[in-house]
């Protein structure tokens, strides 16, 4: 295993920035369109890095004309964000009967890969479906439009999971610097959210029941993540079981789906796994309690291990309490976290990068090439 | 997942024979017409025929059967598709629209040919309005 060593004077400085993922429920809600999401992004001081999702935001996507782009990537330049990363979705179950070849799965992906240039994103974030096989023949592509593809590290599929351990090896095997990881804090994350316990709540749950969701959780973060997906499943049956046991079948799949699919249980060093790898950052969060705290991710400690092992590339705080919370704007919440997430490096002896020009070269040092933002 | 907003409030219409209503993406990205897999629309309890149930998008209407196979029809997250069925419904008074979605989302993987499917419902009480149904 190669680690990327704690270096005194070489502390990292993330770039600060956020996913519009993260304001779906206005923009689904049609309180904002785009173009208003991402004015109000740069308005409060949220960028300057800027991710988005292709097939949420851009209407058509991955087909991408010339003057769409060029809209795009003047209002980028005028409300002054660095684009940083484009999440796009292998859809190997596009057709009903059958998945994807890999072929017709290349070539899906380049299609993406190709409107990420376009748009001005160096990184495209893919997604555990794609396989080492996959990755490999990708790279070719990537280093064709010039963009990193940073495979998504999500929740129960931690660092040193094997699926992407198998990644990690192959990296390693092919050598491209256009390979890479998206950690996502969602692996990493130390106890169920409490917005979702008070969501349950006003759907009627007990207080018995609630108590021993968290007990149960609680009792899977103490033995660590699942140890392949069968372990991943009977983890899912004991939520669906609670609820029963409980006398809300009702919550049962909803409680499984959130229990085990969003709060990762595995502990922060665990990313060492991969840590010379990581391109970009998902800063997962559920929710900021009244002291301003995240109360279910451990994002001091997060930071402090990006920062003291160098990471300079760009942290997208991604806000995914908007699945149940309707009672908070999810703006104010995104302002705290990131006042979390600045204060943790400060702590760490470095700081946040907050300036655009400083933001741009830094992330032109920090991947092998910019050309898919500059394209 | 967002499948309180399933049902466009106040978006009932009826012809007398046939009701339709208005429904949205309880999901946070668009999504092929293959990947709509299935829906049920009933009104005061009484389900539409799963045969006369028709889906309007992007200004087409499709049978369930011809969106299997059509990977070209996307289902934007910001708009409205527009289900209808055979349903009596009387125009004056409040009424009860029910409306079930299966929904196949295309990257999440759970089994060796075998992608996730979700399945959502919602529940809007609301008056008819007079429309010719799709």
């Amino acid at each position: 295993m190669t680690l990327r060593q704690a270096q005194g004077p070489e502390l990292g400085t993330p770039i600060q920035g956020v996913t519009l993922y993260s304001f779906t429920r206005a923009f689904h809600g049609r309180e904002y369109d785009l173009e208003g999401l991402i004015r109000k992004s740069a308005a409060e001081g949220f960028g300057p890095g800027l991710e988005i999702i292709g097939f949420s935001s851009f209407r058509g996507f991955p087909e991408i004309d010339d003057h769409y782009a060029g809209w795009f990537k003047d209002l980028i330049a005028e409300t002054g964000l660095a684009t940083t990363s484009l999440a796009v979705n292998a859809d190997i179950g596009i057709h009903r009967d059958r998945l994807l070849t890999q072929d017709e799965l290349l070539e899906y992906m380049r299609r993406q890969i190709a409107a990420a240039a376009k748009l001005g994103f160096p990184i495209a974030r893919v997604q555990i479906s794609i396989t080492p096989d996959s990755m490999e023949a990708l790279a070719p592509i990537a280093e064709e439009y010039g963009v990193t593809l940073a495979l998504e590290v999500h929740a129960d599929q931690y660092a040193s999971h094997p699926r992407i351990l198998a990644l990690r090896d192959r990296y390693e095997q092919v050598g491209s610097p256009f390979l890479g990881f998206t950690m996502d804090w969602g692996a990493t994350v130390s106890g169920f959210a409490p917005s979702l316990i008070e969501a349950y709540r006003r759907r009627g749950a007990s207080e018995e029941l609630l108590n021993a969701v968290t007990g149960l959780w609680d009792d899977f973060y103490r033995q660590g993540p699942p140890v392949d997906q069968a372990d991943h499943g009977q983890r899912f049956g004991r939520f669906i079981a609670l609820a029963a046991q409980h006398g809300r079948p009702d919550l049962g799949i909803d409680l499984g789906i959130n229990a085990t699919g969003l709060f990762g249980p595995a502990r922060v060093d665990d990313w060492l796994e991969i840590f010379p790898w990581i391109r970009h950052v998902h800063g997962k969060f559920f929710g900021i309690d009244e002291q301003h705290e995240e109360p279910s991710v451990p994002v001091p400690d997060l930071i402090r291990l990006l920062v003291q092992n160098g990471y300079n590339g760009a942290i997208s705080s991604e806000y995914e309490g908007w699945h149940w919370n309707s009672w908070q704007s999810p703006f104010d919440i995104i302002r705290d976290e990131q006042a979390v997430q600045r204060s943790a490096a400060a702590d760490a002896g470095s700081r946040m990068t907050t300036d655009l020009a400083e933001a741009r070269a830094q992330l032109a040092a920090w991947l092998p090439t910019t050309q898919g933002a500059s394209a | 997942m967002i499948p309180d907003r399933i049902i466009e409030q106040g978006t009932l219409t009826t012809d007398g024979t046939r009701a339709a209503v208005e429904v949205r993406l309880p999901w946070y990205r668009a999504l092929p017409a293959s990947c709509i897999a299935g829906a049920k629309l009933s009104v005061d309890g009484v389900e539409a025929p799963a045969e006369s149930l028709r889906w309007q998008m992007n200004g087409r209407t499709f049978t369930f059967p011809e969106l299997v196979p059509n990977t070209e029809e996307w289902w934007f997250p910001t708009d409205s598709a527009v289900l209808s069925g055979d349903v009596p419904v009387a125009e004056d008074g409040e009424h009860t629209v029910a409306v079930e979605l299966v929904l196949y989302i295309p990257y999440i993987v759970i089994g060796a040919d075998e992608v996730l499917h979700i399945e959502e419902k919602d529940s809007k009480t609301m008056t008819a309005k007079k429309a010719v149904a799709a």
